[in-house]
């Protein structure tokens, strides 16, 4: 259980003829003639995993719901499914699962047969800490976090998403990327660079 | 574990003007204020609870005693803990003598709280600028401060930013120090005794952030060192009140940035002790959470190497480590889509599963990593320089370890078996076979030693997390079933989970120290008072006693070998 | 020869000296750059010109277009003339260096060494101790807590360094009889055997001499960035700022190791087996093939100090002058001892 640590003091001969030098400078010379592992940004880029936690996105209706949950959840807040435009019932649970409130600000409006449409999804980023309790709150599958990470902007205004915004990134990733499969990454040539030489042969994995 | 009945007994058998209660939870002497200075020295001393965890004040806002004070003490042949608990409405006499980490401990109580010590050698503010009026943690004082200036430049329309309700700035805000507090902050700190004084800080690359330290220099020599902090300071007790408790694990991985997961861990076993759910937690969660906190614990430890070496000279280790680190932070990122700031954990268990490949990467990681630490081994461990820089410099004794209050491999390099994976286990630490380091002298050097061979050790318990977690199959659960959701909702994002009245201090091993949380709670969504018992904090406190008669260059090597995160000394 | 002769031949020197030694200094910070980023896996400066070869004309043009400042109490005439008395003596040793054999060219014997004093080395550590003051004047005329710290420092090392330096030299002077660098080279080259192989305590404690005259690691301490930031350098901007670290790192690193391979490795002498003979892979040069091994022996030199910068870590203050009254010169006594013994053993 408990194991005491301890190195050995140089004896003479490695004193006066500098191994402890020599053993450190073999080290760093057999280093500098293997490959570089850095990505050379902006030109090598690495393609983000699935999960990562990016700007956020609305998912559209498109067949792919997660049913029975949304007919469910639609029915109870009386809210009419629009083909092509945001999965949102209204529900307001992203709200209450954020550590900071203030940053959405979400309304319906009343169509004429009854039912309710959202109308208004606001997110002001600069206050969201990005830890995905939203996510895990939304019970249509509705609100993602997409891949998007190079959002540096002159303008506060590039920080709060509206709803077209929202769905706009949500139409793009259903296309671009919802059918990959939970791999832990995509093998792409940047990591090869970094994992190389850990000998790393991950499976081809299908959908699972 | 809690202080047993027995010791209770003889406690007020030998003590008879105090109470002892054991809750479900705690140990408890109640004693009065008057009397504090001699129970806690009989405590310490008779009794042998020498190890001081904590202290600090809860705002009950009765009529007569308003403020509730407690210590938290620890006996560490025994492996019980205590706490002693007072009453008082303006003062308490001050217990520097008998531990220093409570000097320090007693500032920050009277900065946030206003509560005087007598005795006490040079109470100022711990935080706060020396000119500012309020007591911020008071239950009357509101969660975003007096709102008194006015900064017109944030609501100008630049850009076409006419932002409406709350996507924009608001107008006012709180009161900013200016040049003239901060020169009466210097001012008023401990007498110098030397001509020059060196102000090392705030803004320096060689402290870990920033940190403000005054050195009262005779030559070379440092005759007298000053500490001032605050200067990364958020208020994240004064958040933790109004915040639900699964919302508050955001705030928990951005005080010690470097090591979320294992905050995160930390404070959801927490909560987990104070629900009574830590038996329904499912074992694949628990493996995960073991696992994943350990390849933490190897990625601070390798910024913490390379910054080591970075300091003291030898360059090229700084990126060898960080190249390893950035093969953890990519595994990290694949399974919980973050590098930095994780939160992956959730009250019941995690928040996904890990997705398919990861368990390979992490093997292949887990092959690799031991070969490249052995290299840079060459490179330190036995070279004559990096002997000379750290031996004998910054001794510490096993006293020195019960007085200052300091843990984690700052402790077991002097010798103190202190690890509370081993003393208290949580999560899966009581299935897994590992060994504790322990140094003799207490110097860098042993320091040094020992969290290197902690790396070592960490990659034993991934290997026999990773076979455990390979025989079980996808399909089994990861997040805690509740029985019954009237009573006790447990979902992914936290929403109405009430917590039962009662209060509770847990502690996890963060790879800085000891990470403890004391939850008052009343019952119901928010805590009543969340203390958060930061180890770098008390790990910084032993610096000035370090530091006297020393040369300048060891600052750099005393500092580095305790290891000290800004944001989690600050809050 | 003539008086016309002779100035155009000792102009075309100096001229060829400065712009050789502050052009390839200039070079060296890719060099090493190079260096040290491939042992830290990464390819260093890529982007200026191909694999970074533009990179010093960048980094030159940034530095000479920068703000002059002067710190409002620093004192303006010292804080000026050090960076002239850095700059100057580190220059001035290369003026006794020589780099090759003699050569003839249009009808001339032309030895290429700028002055072929009879007291060479001695002029050459010499201008060595000058460079003290180009440190202790800036660190004073600063006037900041941190430069004066550094230059105390670096002051102290230089000092002690100075003797060691010139009691490890002692031992190859010995041998060779006289005070002159070309004729120590000539020495080697009659006797037919590389100072190193008769001296090698004496080689080990010149270079550790080296590495601490010219402020590298393991005795940078007084720039060591954790604690003093740039020490004595840190209220000084653009070329000012940049003219130290060529000065010290580059320039003075080129003259040491020049005065090393004259007293240690034979000059511009070909591969040496001891006391049997040369074997020249470059004789169908000429006497050109001097220069060729003259810069061979350099670069292998500059390289060693590159890579024992990037490995090790750094001394403390106190160990270092510990290191060099306590060890080092009384290595460097014994090897005069020694030496007094070997000395007559040798023909002229």
């Amino acid at each position: 259980m408990i194991k005491k640590v301890f190195e050995k003091p140089l004896n003479f001969l490695e004193t006066i003829f500098f191994l402890d030098f020599i053993k450190g400078m073999s080290v760093t010379i057999k280093q500098a003639f293997t490959k570089t592992i850095t990505t050379h940004y902006p030109y090598e880029k690495l393609t983000a995993p699935k999960r990562f936690r990016g700007f956020f996105g609305h998912k559209t209706v498109n067949g792919l719901e997660p049913q029975p949950a949304f007919d469910e959840w639609a029915e109870r807040m009386k809210v009419e499914p629009q083909p092509s435009k945001s999965r949102c019932v209204v529900c307001y649970l992203c709200k209450k699962a954020c550590p900071v409130p203030d940053l959405f600000e979400i309304d319906g409006k009343k169509l004429e047969n009854g039912k309710k449409v959202v109308s208004v999804f606001n997110m002001n980023l600069m206050l969201c800490t990005f830890c995905g309790l939203c996510v895990d709150a939304c019970p249509v599958d509705c609100l993602f976090q997409s891949d998007i990470q190079e959002t540096a902007s002159f303008s506060r205004k590039d920080a709060i998403l509206n709803l077209e915004k929202l769905e706009l990134i949500g139409k793009v990733w259903q296309d671009r990327r919802e059918q990959e499969p939970d791999r832990i990454w995509i093998d792409d040539e940047a990591r090869e660079k970094l994992w190389r030489e850990n000998k790393l042969n991950l499976r081809k994995v299908d959908n699972a | 574990m809690q202080a047993t009945e027995k010791t209770l007994n003889e406690i007020k058998a030998k003590i008879p003007y105090v109470d002892v209660k054991k809750e479900k939870l705690t140990s408890v002497v109640y004693v009065q204020k008057e009397l504090l200075f001699n129970v806690l020295k009989a405590i310490k001393e008779d009794f042998g609870f020498k190890l001081f965890i904590d202290h600090s004040v809860v705002d009950t806002l009765e009529a007569d005693n308003r403020f509730e004070a407690f210590y938290i003490l620890y006996n560490v042949d025994t492996k019980e803990r205590m706490l002693v608990k007072t009453k008082t409405e303006h003062a308490l006499p001050s217990v520097e003598k008998l531990w220093f980490a409570a000097k320090w401990a007693e500032r920050e109580c009277y900065d946030m709280f206003g509560v005087n010590y007598e005795g006490h050698e040079h109470l100022v503010r711990a935080f706060m600028w020396d000119t500012y009026s309020h007591y911020p943690l008071r239950k009357d004082f509101p969660l975003g401060g007096y709102e008194t200036v006015e900064l017109p430049s944030l609501n100008e329309s630049t850009f076409g930013d006419n932002l409406s309700g709350t996507m924009n700035y608001k107008r006012t805000h709180t009161y900013v120090p200016t040049l003239k507090d901060l020169e009466y902050t210097e001012r008023n700190r401990i007498k110098k005794k030397a001509q020059v004084v060196l102000n090392w800080g705030p803004l320096h690359p060689g402290t870990h952030g920033t940190m403000w330290f005054l050195f009262d220099l005779e030559g070379e020599r440092i005759v007298q060192t000053d500490v001032i902090l605050g200067q990364l300071h958020r208020g994240v007790e004064k958040l933790a009140e109004h915040e639900p408790y699964q919302q508050f694990l955001v705030y928990t991985d951005r005080m010690d940035y470097i090591s979320g997961l294992c905050s995160n861990q930390a404070w959801t076993v927490t909560v987990e002790r104070l629900l009574g759910i830590e038996d329904m937690v499912p074992l694949k969660a628990k493996y995960i959470r073991t696992m994943m906190s350990e390849l933490q614990r190897i990625n601070s430890h390798l910024l913490w190497l390379g910054t080591y070496a970075l300091d003291l000279g030898a360059l090229t280790i700084f990126l060898y480590a960080f190249k390893e680190r950035e093969k953890i932070m990519d595994i990290i990122e694949g399974i919980t889509g973050a590098r930095l700031t994780i939160s992956y954990t959730r009250i019941g268990g995690v928040r996904m599963d890990l997705p398919q490949g990861a368990l390979d990467v992490i093997e292949s990681f887990v092959k690799f990593f031991p070969k490249e630490l052995k290299d840079w081994e060459k490179i330190l461990s036995r070279n004559r320089i990096w002997v000379k820089r750290n031996k004998e410099v910054g001794v510490l004794t096993k006293e020195d370890i019960y007085f200052y209050g300091l843990t984690g491999a700052v402790a077991r390099g002097s010798g103190v078996f202190y690890d509370i994976r081993k003393l208290e286990p949580y999560d899966a630490y009581s299935m897994v076979d590992f060994d504790v380091p322990l140094g003799e002298n207490g110097d860098c050097y042993d320091r040094y030693l020992v969290r290197v061979e902690e790396m070592r050790q960490s990659i034993r318990i991934i290997e026999q997390c990773l076979q455990k977690l390979k025989t079980m199959s996808p399909n089994e659960p990861f997040m805690a079933e509740s029985g019954d959701p009237k009573k006790l909702k447990l979902t992914l994002d936290g929403i109405g989970l009430k917590v039962p009245a009662g209060e509770v201090y847990s502690s996890g091993e963060n790879p800085r120290g000891e990470l403890g949380f004391y939850i008052n709670s009343k019952g119901g969504l928010k805590p009543y008072r969340v203390k958060i018992r930061p180890g770098s904090f008390y790990n910084l406190c032993v610096y000035p006693h370090l530091m006297e008669n020393r040369y300048i260059a060891d600052a750099v090597t005393v500092l580095a070998s305790l290891d000290p995160v800004v944001g989690e000394v600050d809050r | 020869m003539s008086i016309i002769a002779l100035g155009i031949i000792i102009a075309v020197k100096v001229v060829v000296i400065l712009v050789i030694i502050l052009g390839i200094g200039a070079y060296l910070t890719l060099v090493e750059r190079k260096v040290a980023a491939h042992i830290q896996r990464r390819p260093g400066p890529m982007v200026v010109g191909w694999h970074g070869l533009l990179q010093p004309l960048a980094d030159g043009i940034k530095l000479l277009t920068k703000e002059d400042i002067l710190p409002s109490s620093a004192n303006p005439i010292l804080y000026n003339l050090a960076i002239v008395m850095a700059l100057v003596p580190a220059t001035l040793v290369f003026a006794v260096v020589p780099f090759g054999p003699e050569i003839h060219i249009f009808g001339y014997d032309i030895k290429p060494i700028l002055t072929d004093v009879n007291i060479g080395i001695i002029l050459a550590f010499a201008f060595g101790s000058l460079a003290v003051y180009g440190v202790a004047l800036s660190g004073w005329a600063s006037n900041s807590k941190y430069a004066l710290i550094g230059a105390l420092r670096k002051a102290g090392i230089i000092i002690s360094y100075e003797v060691v330096i010139t009691f490890a030299a002692l031992g190859p002077i010995m041998l060779a009889k006289s005070l002159s660098t070309y004729d120590i080279v000539m020495a080697q080259i009659h006797q037919k055997v590389w100072y190193i192989f008769l001296q090698p305590i004496s080689f080990v404690v010149f270079v550790f001499a080296l590495l601490a005259e010219t402020g590298r690691v393991p005795f940078d301490i007084q720039e060591a960035e954790a604690e003093l930031v740039t020490g004595f350098t840190v209220e000084y901007g653009g070329m000012k700022f940049g003219l130290f670290p060529l000065v010290e790192w580059y320039v003075e690193v080129l003259s040491l190791s020049s005065i090393l391979t004259v007293l240690y490795l034979g000059g511009w002498s070909p591969l040496n087996i001891p006391f049997i003979g040369f074997v020249d892979p470059f004789f169908f040069l000429g006497a050109w093939s001097g220069f060729i091994w003259f810069i061979i022996k350099v670069s292998i030199l500059f390289l060693l100090v590159l890579w024992l910068h990037w490995t090790l870590p750094r001394y403390r203050i106190d160990q270092i002058t510990t290191v060099a009254w306590k060890v080092m010169l009384p290595l460097a006594l014994f090897n005069i001892l020694i030496s007094a013994f070997i000395a007559p053993l040798l023909r002229g």
